[in-house]
């Protein structure tokens, strides 16, 4: 039997994604070591390999091949573009991709006058003005801390991740304009699940089994 | 030196040695293939107009296209797949034949994909067109070929895998979908996006047993059991028939010997419109992308002249050859040539005697000095004397 391989996008939403694959029965306790140095971790009995990528590396892993199965969020999956089956929402890590600036800025959204806008997430950003609102924009790439720029004047407004808006509000910035709901997605090479189909299905019929259990449960 | 100047650009490469040995290999093999099914060759420009690749044509986004220009300033691309040009020549020289026309390719296509893709921007298609025949027997012909010329290569280990639109289009008809909410549910059952179907079968009102069946369409895939329970799940017309064509058609492949290669795929749809029937795509292990893809397309040759049936598929020579080398299947690449040593004294012997085997289909090398290191490349290492050339029986 081959191995199948799972790319986790690191941190808080890797950790999340394992406890609930341990409830389907999916296991590593490799990866449950924290001082490991591994970067490959193996459950020999199951036959499946994992590791951990940067988030925004994760679609390309599975794009090729690399890895089968990838876990990580739609907005990497919306900004990268890649071509892979995106098959199941794990409905973890859920928030939303929004256009936030300070109040004055409202105005702007409405009239076509061209605004600068700072994003972490350039395609995104670019297509939600371009072909959902048809205004033009310029897009202006950062890489972290991106409430920045309105405070100092780089751009009118961002598009960028907001969960609680805790920050967004300390700051004197608000959501203006919601482009998208998010949350943690699993993506499946296209060769892959068609080659491994019947252990792949059973994954995510598993998942999806966990899932309406749980509704029946809250009922 | 300007050794800067050894580089190629990014995304094309010099393929050398025994890699291109084995490239020419597997495209002859599969050339043989065609051939035994009477396909004849055809060439088509490397570069051509724009329009002919465009949108309702092509497979690839224009920003993904090498364009260039002539001197009167018309838009010219370097041809980024050969099916649209296949079918310009088809609509331009073979409109008025009332038979079916076979014609096979081999050729370079370019798409200039984005930086650091790890993806080439040039690769070799190989690949055949049927024209003119709307039959059934049409579909199972090509998908024989595309598994003979695959199996011709070496490489076992891989699927063939039929849809068909028909399906699709029926449950979409039927459910009165406008065509933006089918161009959405076209990409999101392509990309396997289950919630997502659940989602827009909410906010489309579907019915509840027509929007269980768009439910499972991504999951409609699998053995040839998956036929029937496609049948079961649709009750109108044109899905039926989609699901009956296909049954008929793993009957026609059980004929050709085929069958344990092909699988079935209800929820794959082409992103390409002119696909009318039968869509198909070749798979295998290790490499992340399919290796060939094809399907019945009774549209496109409208799109230049009369409309006219046709079905065919290309292979990806340089995917085909990467699967290969990574499953590590061996694959014989002709005999080595023998290597014929000589000095001052004999070099008119060793001429003969290199034009002995050349006549006899052997291939010969010459040369006034080797390296012992260099003598595995060669079948044979021969020192020229008298008694070799009498054992031969050169004069």
């Amino acid at each position: 039997m081959r191995y199948i391989t799972f790319a986790l996008a690191k941190g808080r939403l890797a950790r999340k994604a394992m406890e609930i694959l341990e409830e389907i029965g999916i296991t590593c306790e490799e990866m449950k070591d924290e001082k490991t140095r591994k970067l490959i971790f193996v459950n020999e009995e199951l036959k499946l390999k994992f590791f951990l990528a940067k988030a925004s590396d994760v679609p390309t892993y599975v794009e090729y091949g690399a890895a089968d199965i990838g876990i990580v969020g739609r907005d990497t999956l919306l900004e990268e573009d890649r071509k892979l089956y995106e098959v199941y929402d794990l409905g973890i890590g859920k928030c939303k991709m929004c256009v936030c600036g300070p109040e004055s800025a409202k105005a702007l959204l409405n009239g076509h006058d061209l605004i600068r806008v700072a994003s972490k997430y350039p395609h995104i950003a670019k297509d939600y003005f371009y072909n959902v609102k048809h205004q033009t924009v310029e897009i202006i790439k950062l890489n972290g801390s991106v409430e920045l720029a309105p405070i100092v004047g780089l751009s009118e407004v961002i598009v960028d991740i907001v969960e609680t808006g805790a920050t967004l509000r300390e700051n004197g910035l608000q959501v203006l304009e919601e482009v998208c709901d998010l949350s943690a997605r699993v993506v499946v090479n296209q060769v892959s699940m068609k080659m491994e189909s019947s252990r792949i299905m059973d994954i995510i019929d598993k998942l999806r089994i966990r899932d309406e259990q749980r509704k029946t449960e809250v009922q | 030196m300007e050794r800067k100047l050894l580089h190629t650009p990014e995304g094309v490469r010099d393929i050398y040695n025994g890699e291109c040995t084995q490239k020419l290999y597997i495209q002859d093999k599969i050339h043989n293939i065609l051939k035994l099914y009477g396909y004849t060759d055809i060439q088509t420009p490397s570069f051509e107009f724009f329009d002919i690749f465009n949108k309702e044509r092509g497979s690839v986004a224009s920003q993904n296209m090498f364009k260039l220009f002539d001197r009167e300033g018309n838009t010219l691309v370097l041809r980024p797949d050969m099916t649209p040009a296949i079918a310009r020549c088809a609509a331009k020289y073979f409109e008025d034949e009332t038979d079916a026309v076979r014609l096979c390719y081999s050729g370079n296509t370019f798409i200039n994909n984005s930086r650091y893709q790890g993806r080439l921007k040039e690769t070799t298609q190989t690949g055949c067109e049927l024209i003119g025949d709307s039959s059934i027997e049409a579909d199972a012909e090509m998908i024989a070929i595309l598994v003979e010329s695959v199996l011709s290569s070496g490489l076992t280990d891989f699927q063939v895998e039929v849809g068909h639109i028909g399906y699709f289009k029926g449950l979409a008809m039927k459910a009165g979908l406008d065509s933006d909410s089918e161009a959405e549910m076209r990409q999101i059952i392509r990309n396997k996006n289950i919630f997502r179907v659940g989602e827009i079968i909410e906010s489309e009102n579907i019915d509840r047993n027509l929007g269980e069946v768009f439910y499972k369409l991504p999951q409609l895939f699998g053995d040839v059991e998956v036929l029937d329970r496609a049948a079961l799940l649709a009750d109108n017309e044109t899905s039926l028939a989609a699901v009956d064509h296909l049954k008929k058609l793993y009957e026609l492949l059980k004929a050709y010997g085929v069958e344990k290669y092909v699988t079935f795929d209800l929820g794959m749809l082409s992103e390409l419109d002119y696909y009318t029937g039968i869509v198909f795509k070749a798979y295998t292990y290790d490499v992340g992308e399919p290796i060939a893809s094809g399907g019945r397309y009774d549209k496109l040759i409208g799109q230049f002249g009369k409309d006219k049936a046709s079905v065919g598929f290309c292979i990806t020579v340089d995917l085909l050859q990467q699967a290969m080398n990574r499953q590590k299947v061996e694959s014989e690449c002709g005999t080595r040539p023998r290597l014929i040593v000589y000095d001052d004294s004999n070099v008119t012997d060793a001429i003969k005697l290199a034009a002995f085997f050349r006549k006899s289909d052997v291939p010969a090398v010459l040369a006034r000095s080797a390296s012992p290191d260099d003598y595995d490349k060669y079948e044979d290492v021969l020192f020229v004397d008298k008694n070799l050339l009498e054992r031969y029986g050169v004069q």
